[in-house]
């Protein structure tokens, strides 16, 4: 790595732990940070019933579905949103005055995202555990597959959502061109309720993406084996999450790069006063 | 030099010295941005021989980035960092970067150091993106439009600030539509109208040219005379020796360089 390089991932990871500071000292923020893992555990407190078919609670797959959470809405929701809008702010625009400040912001928002969405996804866990009465990881062998289909899953999640901000023409059509539907596949990908009540055509479209897929896994290495019995395939299908998530994450490390140096190459003061008018 | 569909620019021909500032000058459409994004490394042209610091800023590496201190309109970023915070932050990307809790004095923000960006006003607010724009220490330094929207107190206070930079040594090229403005901050004006540009020199040079234009008004058999001259003296005394005394109803307009900045935008529209 050159000189420059170097420096420019080292300001970005100083940049990311600037970002992070910020957002805890900001109380609106830091809330909205909480506020998932919140809900996920209220929700679990108010459902008594067992997974159908099951002796397996349904908290148990709701805060499953929590933890994915984290990951989508960070990789997917908030990250394009947070591109489109310090594009838009000229955020980017001053980082492309400055030497290796590309760079650097994209490291720092690499850091930022990965901490928001493990730590958010680690807190949901342990809020599960501590207030819902869901379990840990029972062992070290699911404890590994929880890290790797987290990992995996910012892996997919994160690239994918950077393309979709740098495609955005601007933070206001985020609501309807990502936040809409992305909670609706969310909604409709067995965070809070099985897959296997969906009809048949709904599922085969929500498992082309991997929202569905990261939540089996989750689920994989946090419920009993007796909770298959609300899974699509009777089997946790790693080997599926695998390459279905996989490939996902190919097509955004594909896509990303190119889709950022794009959006940062024409930026320029003209396009920002364009954008303010 | 084309940009997109419209050619923009067709006659643009500048030389900045080190050490000089240059004021480009010219009504809002005359192409003053685009001159100075292609400077900056920020837009491609389409033709046309361009050097920044000795180099093509189409395809500029990060030690020409750190050269070039940027301060453009309109800034909105890094609303929740705070401003000794953010200023430090900017500061850790260049090699050889002023102190920035000094900056900071220098600028009248110290007080504001530990503030966030969304609490500062208009005017602070815009000290702190000439603060960013020279934190890295750079040879040269691009304002676009730099006091547009100030109030008249900012707009005094800002070019003080410049003033000061220009005392220092710093190259500086700025952007206004303001006249007065690129008198008061430039050592040389480039009047930009319509992709061209149509007059550069210094203030004083400028002015010589206002003269060029003076017109001479007299009233002679109960007609009123008018007369463009380049030499209005030599033209009173033929005047003086025609009536063998007083010139009945004399007036000499020398034109401000406003006039004449009016006139070229207005011949230049007219094209």
């Amino acid at each position: 790595m050159s000189r420059g390089l170097t420096k420019a991932f080292t300001v970005g990871l100083s940049r990311g732990g600037l970002e992070l500071a910020q957002t805890l000292r900001t109380p609106r923020e830091a809330f909205s940070l909480l506020s998932t893992p919140l809900m996920f555990v209220v929700l679990s407190l108010a459902i008594e019933k067992d997974i159908a078919g099951s002796d397996v609670p349904m908290s148990h797959l709701l805060m499953a579905g929590g933890i994915t959470t984290m990951l989508v809405q960070t990789g997917l929701m908030t990250l394009p949103q947070v591109l489109a809008t310090e594009r838009e702010d000229g955020t980017l625009l001053r980082l492309k005055t400055v030497p290796g400040g590309i760079t650097s912001y994209l490291v720092g928002k690499t850091v930022v995202v990965l901490v928001t969405a493990l730590g958010g996804a680690l807190l949901t866990l342990l809020a599960g555990a501590l207030f819902a009465g869901t379990d840990l990881p029972r062992d070290a062998a699911h404890w590994l597959t929880l890290t790797w289909v987290l990992l995996l899953g910012l892996v997919a999640v994160v690239p994918l959502g950077a393309a979709i901000g740098a495609l955005l023409p601007n933070p206001r059509e985020a609501l309807g061109f990502t936040m809409i539907p992305i909670f609706f596949l969310m909604g409709c990908s067995g965070l809070f309720f099985p897959v296997t009540t969906l009809p048949d055509g709904a599922r085969a479209v929500v498992e082309v993406f991997p929202v569905k897929w990261i939540a089996q896994g989750v689920r994989s290495a946090l419920l009993p084996d007796s909770a298959l019995a609300a899974e699509t395939g009777q089997s946790w299908q790693h080997a599926e999450i695998l390459m279905i998530v996989g490939a996902w994450a190919v097509v955004g490390f594909l896509l990303a790069p190119r889709l950022l140096r794009r959006m940062t190459r024409r930026e320029s003061g003209s396009r920002l006063k364009k954008a303010e008018a | 030099m084309r940009y997109g569909e419209k050619e923009v620019l067709k006659g643009v021909d500048l030389t900045v010295r080190r050490g000089e500032v240059l004021a480009l000058l010219g009504p809002n459409g005359a192409g003053k941005t685009t001159t100075i994004e292609i400077m900056e490394g920020f837009r491609r042209r389409t033709g046309g021989d361009v050097s920044i610091l000795g180099e093509d800023p189409d395809g500029v590496d990060e030690d020409w980035r750190a050269r070039v201190g940027i301060v453009l309109q309109s800034w909105r970023d890094h609303q929740r960092w705070r401003v000794g915070e953010l200023l430090e932050h900017f500061a850790s990307y260049y090699p050889a970067p002023r102190d920035p809790a000094e900056l900071l004095r220098e600028l009248g923000l110290a007080e504001h150091a530990g503030q966030v960006c969304q609490k500062l006003s208009g005017g602070q607010r815009r000290k702190l993106d000439v603060a960013l724009g020279i934190v890295g220490n750079p040879e040269l330094l691009f304002l676009d439009e730099p006091t547009t929207g100030f109030d008249p107190v900012a707009r005094r206070e800002f070019h003080e600030m410049v003033e000061r930079l220009r005392d220092g040594g710093m190259t500086m090229v700025l952007t206004t539509h303001d006249l007065h403005e690129a008198e008061r901050l430039a050592d040389r004006i480039a009047v930009l109208v319509d992709g061209r540009i149509h007059a550069n020199g210094t203030p004083a040079e400028l002015a010589d040219r206002a003269l060029a234009e003076a017109r001479v008004v007299w009233d002679q058999d109960g007609e009123r005379q008018t007369q463009l001259t380049d030499d209005p003296s030599r033209l009173v005394w033929e005047l003086h020796e025609k009536f063998q005394g007083p010139i009945p109803g004399l007036q000499v307009h020398r034109p401000t360089l406003e006039d004449i900045y009016v006139r070229m935008i207005r011949a230049g529209e007219a094209a």
